[in-house]
């Protein structure tokens, strides 16, 4: 009974009773943010005495912060195109390919999901140091593509394991080359996971705060990075309409990526 | 020999798809085996060959303090998560398609809202002066504003926020794997509602607790974000202290070893996750 949703009796009313607040203790911090960016109180006064936009205003009129996002754009997008392309060409490797030590593989290239980042941080960050790549654009992009590959892996390995390899097989012996028969047959069958791969590893880079805090250099932050360091200074509103834009990103991303799901599932 | 045989030894040395391989493996090989590698050489040789950094590691109060309250921070932070995510996995599996979905959209938004945004949300909440301690202030349950941040309180309460989604999220899997006909016929049997649970719900969703509650734990050892903003000085956490090592000590001997010494503690824990999510597959194949 206890897995019957209708028969829990007393029961039910207790666990969504708790269920609710476990949501609310979610949802507490992102909507606490969003409201407090729009209060008028220095201090973040809570409720606010007043509401205001000038939190934003100050926010656009500071070229440090615009840049800083544009920056992590610029890094995100670039990590996620190359670890799409990477994790792609390695999953159909890893799915397809029969060779001994394919498991060995495959957990080593999972491994930087594991690993804690701080460690992969200061290797890298030493690396750099010595091959001159620190607090460059391409120190930064090689760095996030290699936590980001693992979240590329993960959805477009799953989609192809689910996909059957016969269908394939059939454009092949239908006249179709092995290149062809994997653009137009295989690629566009697994777009979910692709499209999931791109998303995540997006993020993997967007977010990333440690690697970044090491690598980053007076003339290149990223968002994080700028957001890390007004943190440690004083905890102006300003961060809070910056935190709000970023809720706002975050929400925009999880409506396009239902509505893709949705239309690309049928 | 004709064309043929010696394309027929190429593609026998190398295994068909084997190719697609290489800039996975270059990537990793050059920028995080060989980078991790040359870090853990360092702490044997930095600044003279020998184990001594791990001795100075090992040997000193204030560091070994370190590596305890890390592990207390990551236990107590597993078990709370645990106890938390449990009731909300439970729901989200049996509840009507519409009322999951809204759950999950919570979670997923948590989840996916930037890590320093959260962060910071809750250093605000957490003040002297935050909402959190005046609300309990006007309702009289506290005459002094409680001490929630700068020490081990707030990292638990960040931590715990940050890790509820990767329990919750597996452990709805576990649980709607399991036949809700094994708990019919236990009330049938005349079990009562804390019997079944005892004795057939926890026991089966045990792998996906312990899984789940293993990768918390793993997380939470190295997680250096949420420590470093909601903790105090006084009671750092490890991946704090070996940012600081060679940060502002610049000290890349000691700073190596203790990363060494994470690294080991967790990879270790993670081969053990993989065993337990392994046999947890093959019980479900069975």
């Amino acid at each position: 009974m206890l897995l019957d949703y209708d028969r829990l009796g007393w029961l039910k009313a207790a666990l969504l009773a708790f269920t609710a607040l476990v949501a609310a203790f979610l949802l507490l911090p992102v909507v606490f943010i969003v409201l407090l960016s729009f209060g008028s109180s220095r201090w973040l006064a809570f409720p606010p005495p007043g509401w205001t936009l000038k939190w934003y205003q100050e926010l656009f009129a500071d070229p440090s912060w615009i840049e800083a996002a544009l920056t992590s754009a610029r890094i995100a997008t670039m990590t996620a195109i190359l670890a799409v392309a990477i994790g792609l060409l390695a999953s159909f490797a890893l799915i397809r390919g029969q060779f001994r030590g394919r498991e060995v593989l495959r957990g080593l290239l999972l491994t930087p999901m594991v690993l804690p980042v701080v460690v992969f941080a200061i290797a890298i960050y030493a690396f750099f140091l010595r091959l001159g790549l620190g607090g460059t654009t391409i120190g930064f992009v090689v760095a996030h593509t290699v936590l980001a590959l693992p979240f590329a892996i993960i959805p477009i390995a799953t989609a192809l394991e689910g996909f059957d390899k016969s269908i394939e097989d059939a454009a092949i012996v239908c006249g179709a080359s092995p290149l062809q028969a994997k653009l137009r047959i295989t690629l566009p069958s697994i777009r979910i996971g692709i499209f999931s791969a791109a998303i995540f590893s997006f993020l993997a880079s967007w977010d990333e705060v440690v690697v970044a805090i090491f690598m980053a250099s007076p003339t290149l932050q990223t968002l994080p990075v700028k957001i890390w360091g007004s943190l440690r200074s004083d905890l102006t509103p300003v961060i809070a309409a910056a935190s709000s834009l970023l809720v706002a990103l975050t929400l925009a991303l999880m409506i396009v990526t239902a509505l893709l799901r949705r239309k690309l599932q049928t | 020999m004709s064309v043929e045989a010696q394309q027929g030894i190429t593609t026998s040395r190398i295994p068909a798809g084997l190719g697609g391989l290489f800039p996975a493996l270059i990537l990793i090989g050059l920028f995080f085996v060989v980078p991790v590698l040359a870090l853990l050489l360092r702490s044997v040789t930095d600044p003279a060959p020998g184990l001594q950094n791990y001795a100075a590691l090992l040997g000193d109060g204030t560091y070994v303090r370190v590596f305890f309250n890390t592990f207390v921070v990551a236990f107590v932070v597993t078990i709370v998560t645990v106890v938390v995510a449990f009731p909300v996995a439970w729901m989200l599996a049996i509840m009507p398609p519409a009322l999951a979905s809204i759950l999950f959209g919570i979670i997923i938004l948590s989840m996916w809202t930037n890590l320093l945004t959260r962060t910071y949300a809750w250093m605000v909440l957490l003040q002297r002066t935050g909402v959190i301690n005046r609300a309990l202030m006007g309702a009289g349950i506290i005459d002094q504003p409680l001490p929630l941040i700068n020490n081990l309180t707030g990292v638990t309460i960040g931590m715990v926020y940050i890790m509820l989604p990767f329990m919750i999220l597996p452990l709805v899997g576990t649980l709607r794997a399991i036949d809700p006909m094994t708990l019919r016929a236990a009330a049938l049997c005349g079990a009562s509602p804390f019997a079944a649970f005892r004795r057939i719900l926890l026991p089966l969703s045990l792998p996906g607790i312990a899984a789940g509650g293993l990768m918390v734990f793993v997380m939470s050892l190295g997680y250096f974000v949420t420590p470093a903003l909601l903790g105090g000085t006084s009671n750092m956490m490890l991946a704090e202290m070996i940012a600081q090592m060679i940060q502002s000590l610049l000290n890349w001997g000691l700073g190596s070893a203790a990363a060494f010494i994470l690294l080991v503690v967790t990879m270790a824990l993670y081969a053990l996750q993989l065993r337990l999510v392994g046999s947890k597959r093959a019980a479900g194949g069975a």
